[in-house]
């Protein structure tokens, strides 16, 4: 439904190249995921033809729409900054954006996404959850080929933010449509993606579904995306392995330094042979304990 | 292809500057020849210089009893409506109320008391939301245990740059004023350089009166440069206000002072316009003033001029908006006609257009009003809100541009154009350096009209329209909020 080909684009300022090639299947929730900086946005930008590329192609739903405007593209964005109009009601938002404005559809797209009682409420007079929904619920109502999503829940608390996300599925689902859905938080991807692409410095450097992905990172960028890592260096080399993965029982001895609490589960600071590691274990400081650390990935350590 | 941009760029930029390159070219050959009349300069220097450190320390004082004391919206509105008013209007209801008390307003002294009353307001503008800050930072100094001589320290040094930035503004706006000067320093022979230049202009004796007048603007134009360069120095971060209990005594201090100026300059006006000096009777002279055919006609042509003014700038401003970086290189090329003294581009205009049929019509003010004004108006919608972002959520959801800029980029907009409408009108209205220099016999503007009137010995009318301009200023103020 949406294919990305060989798009590169020079940042300003020299600071690197994009390149990437990238192909979302129709009714797929794709979730890139990257660290600030590696030009997730950028690429969002370059797919919704709010940039245009140095070189390469984007396809939507087969067509070549590289050298079309916006606004010509079928697309819905969800800006991080949301963008709402701010003299518009949630009505007038989504009847603005439709082809043929069809008031039946956004009253139910307004139900779909939660704000029927809140329609003739402008941004101003609406809740941060609530200007959220309207955001998804304008992009919807272009009956988009693909949804764009630009990390969309970064300004909400935690609870919002975890009840949103969950809802989004199920809208997005729902209505069949493609997204590519930008992140930098790991969790949120597990939840929200059927695939996952972990960017760095302009370049794709791993796609799969978020358990291939998690378990077994193809490179550091990858490992470090999700999160909860530990990165230990001996010998040239740097060991990886994730805080949740260690288990007691095993041949490295270590000693406890320091005990906190995250979330219900209890994490220790251990001193190793090679540095040291957070890990998930119920044990108190002073205490010796013999670790099982695999499934132990090894990189070249970078410079 | 590439070149046709920067080319016609360059063209458009030497078009718009030609009325300065034309006062350039003359006023250099007479430069020579203007020398003696340095002591002009000078006074111009020292008052314009005396006029800025009294504006910045009232400005100073204002801003600190408005924070401290928590001044609301009408304690403010009270203390810029000076600021609102001609400062030929300030000069001659000062002239009249310190008549009132048997004082003598003409002279260095009126001139800075006219400025300190005019200007103070914006010192306190450009002072204040620095002067917050800086006091946030002298809150946590405080908290450390900062104290006594060593809190200047934390204070001076933030406060510094925008100090330097409100003095460059405020001294700029005293040099190339022409309205006090005329009213309180010709009386009393003290001139300072738009007056001679004025003078110089009309004068039958001077062998050479344009290209006298040159060489003074051009002066001038020497003078203000200086602070022209200081430019926007970098300032404190806005911060997040500090919560505190306002003080009464400040909100009292801050009350006692707008009644003061505005008491200043406006009881000499009220006696004047409405007690007839002989009788001592109420018998306000509006009527009297309505009749005089050079007021009627005065009223007409501004209203006109001000209006024509407002309504293209505001359109023009808003055309360019959709173009951001034509607006902003337009408004940076423009500037120089709002912050240099207005002298220099009323003479700068004659040098260029006296040969041709433009030139005493109405439609040359209506050039020097554009370019005098449209940085008001370009900056209003550059700096009014930021509406990119929405007209791309537009398009991007399928809106074609012009729609997209109808529908969502320009209805946020209306609220500063509205605001950039009611600044320049009340402007153009009162205006009085560019009126005197390029009126057109027959074509007289308000301004010329009350300066008329007052020279004419018509003390009464005068005072009557100086009056209804208050008012009027007082009006625009309230539509601005």
């Amino acid at each position: 439904m949406l294919g990305l080909v060989s798009l590169t684009k020079r940042f300003p300022g020299g600071q690197g190249v994009l390149e990437v090639s990238l192909e979302v299947a129709k009714g797929e929730v794709f979730a890139l995921l990257g660290a600030s900086g590696s030009g997730k946005s950028t690429l969002l930008n370059l797919a919704a033809g709010l940039l245009p590329p140095d070189q390469g192609q984007v396809f939507i739903a087969g067509q070549d729409v590289t050298r079309l405007a916006p606004e010509r593209r079928r697309v819905g964005y969800v800006f991080q900054d949301l963008r709402l109009w701010p003299h518009l009601s949630a009505l007038e938002h989504l009847l603005l954006v439709m082809p043929r404005p069809d008031r039946k559809r956004a009253l139910d797209l307004l139900e779909q996404t939660g704000l029927l009682e809140h329609a003739a409420k402008r941004p101003g007079q609406l809740s941060g959850g609530q200007r959220q929904r309207v955001a998804l619920a304008r992009a919807l109502a272009r009956e988009p080929q693909v949804i764009l999503l630009d990390e969309p829940y970064s300004a909400l608390d935690p609870v919002l933010r975890e009840r949103l996300r969950l809802d989004v599925r199920t809208v997005l689902k729902e209505a069949g449509v493609t997204a590519l859905h930008v992140t930098h938080d790991p969790e949120e991807a597990m939840l929200l993606a059927d695939r996952v692409g972990v960017m760095s410095r302009g370049r794709l450097v791993q796609v799969g579904t978020p358990e291939a992905v998690y378990w077994h990172p193809t490179n550091l960028e990858s490992f470090l995306a999700f999160g909860r890592a530990n990165l230990l260096y001996r010998d040239g080399e740097a060991l990886a392995f994730r805080q949740e993965w260690v288990r007691e029982g095993g041949e490295l001895e270590g000693r406890v330094l320091e005990r906190r609490s995250l979330r219900g589960e209890v994490i220790c600071r251990v001193q190793l042979p090679w540095g040291e590691a957070w890990v998930c274990l119920e044990r108190n400081p002073g205490e010796t304990v013999r670790l099982d650390l695999q499934p132990l990935l090894r990189y070249p350590a970078q410079p | 292809m590439r070149i046709a941009g920067p080319l016609f760029g360059g063209l458009a930029a030497l078009l718009l500057l030609a009325p300065l390159l034309a006062l350039l070219l003359r006023g250099l050959a007479h430069l020579a020849g203007s020398f003696g009349d340095w002591d002009v300069a000078l006074t111009s220097l020292l008052l314009a210089g005396g006029g800025t450190l009294l504006s910045l320390l009232a400005g100073l004082g204002l801003a600190y009893l408005s924070i401290v004391g928590g001044a609301g919206r009408w304690l403010e509105g009270l203390i810029l409506l000076s600021y609102l008013v001609p400062p030929f209007v300030t000069g001659i209801g000062l002239l009249f109320t310190l008549q009132t008390f048997g004082l003598k307003a003409y002279g260095v002294p009126g001139i800075l008391l006219a400025w300190l009353l005019h200007y103070t307001p914006l010192a306190y503008l450009l002072l204040k939301p620095q002067l917050r800050s800086v006091l946030l930072l002298l809150h946590a100094a405080e908290v450390h245990g900062v104290r006594g001589i060593r809190r200047l320290k934390v204070l001076f040094p933030p406060l510094a740059p925008a100090l330097l930035v409100a003095g460059g503004t405020v001294y700029i706006a005293l040099l190339g004023n022409f309205g006090v000067p005329a009213v309180l320093g010709v009386p009393d022979r003290v001139y300072v350089l738009p007056t001679l230049a004025y003078a110089r202009l009309t004068s039958s004796l001077s062998p050479d009166p344009l290209g006298q007048a040159a060489a003074l603007a051009l002066w001038l134009g020497l003078l203000a440069l200086p602070a022209l360069l200081l430019g926007q120095a970098p300032m404190v971060e806005a911060a997040a206000e500090r919560e505190r209990e306002p003080r009464l005594w400040a909100r009292g201090l801050l009350l006692g002072y707008g009644l003061a100026a505005l008491g200043l300059s406006t009881l000499g006006l009220l006696r004047e316009a409405l007690q007839n000096p002989y009788s001592g009777a109420l018998e306000p002279a509006f009527r009297a003033a309505w009749e005089l055919p050079l007021v009627r006609q005065g009223l007409q042509n501004s209203l006109l001029l001000a209006g024509v003014t407002t309504v293209l700038l505001v359109t023009l401003a808003l055309a360019l908006r959709p173009f951001p970086g034509l607006l902003r290189s337009l408004r940076g090329l423009l500037d120089v006609y709002y912050l240099l003294p207005g002298t220099l581009l009323g003479i700068g205009l004659i040098l260029l257009l006296a040969p041709t049929p433009l030139y005493g019509t109405p439609w040359l003010l209506l050039l020097a009003y554009l370019l005098h004004l449209s940085p008001l108006a370009l900056r209003a919608l550059e700096s009014g809100a930021r509406v990119e972002g929405l007209v791309l959520a537009a398009r991007t959801h399928g809106l074609a541009a012009p729609r997209a800029w109808l529908r969502v980029g320009y209805p946020p907009l209306l609220a500063p154009a509205f605001a950039a409408g009611f600044l320049i009108f009340p402007l153009a209205l009162s205006e009085l350096t560019l009126s005197a220099l390029l009126y057109a016999p027959g074509a007289e503007t308000l301004g010329v009209a009350v300066l008329s009137a007052l020279n004419g010995g018509l003390y009464r009318e005068a005072a009557a329209i100086g009056l209804a301009l208050m008012g009027f200023s007082a009006l625009a103020l309230l539509g601005r909020r």
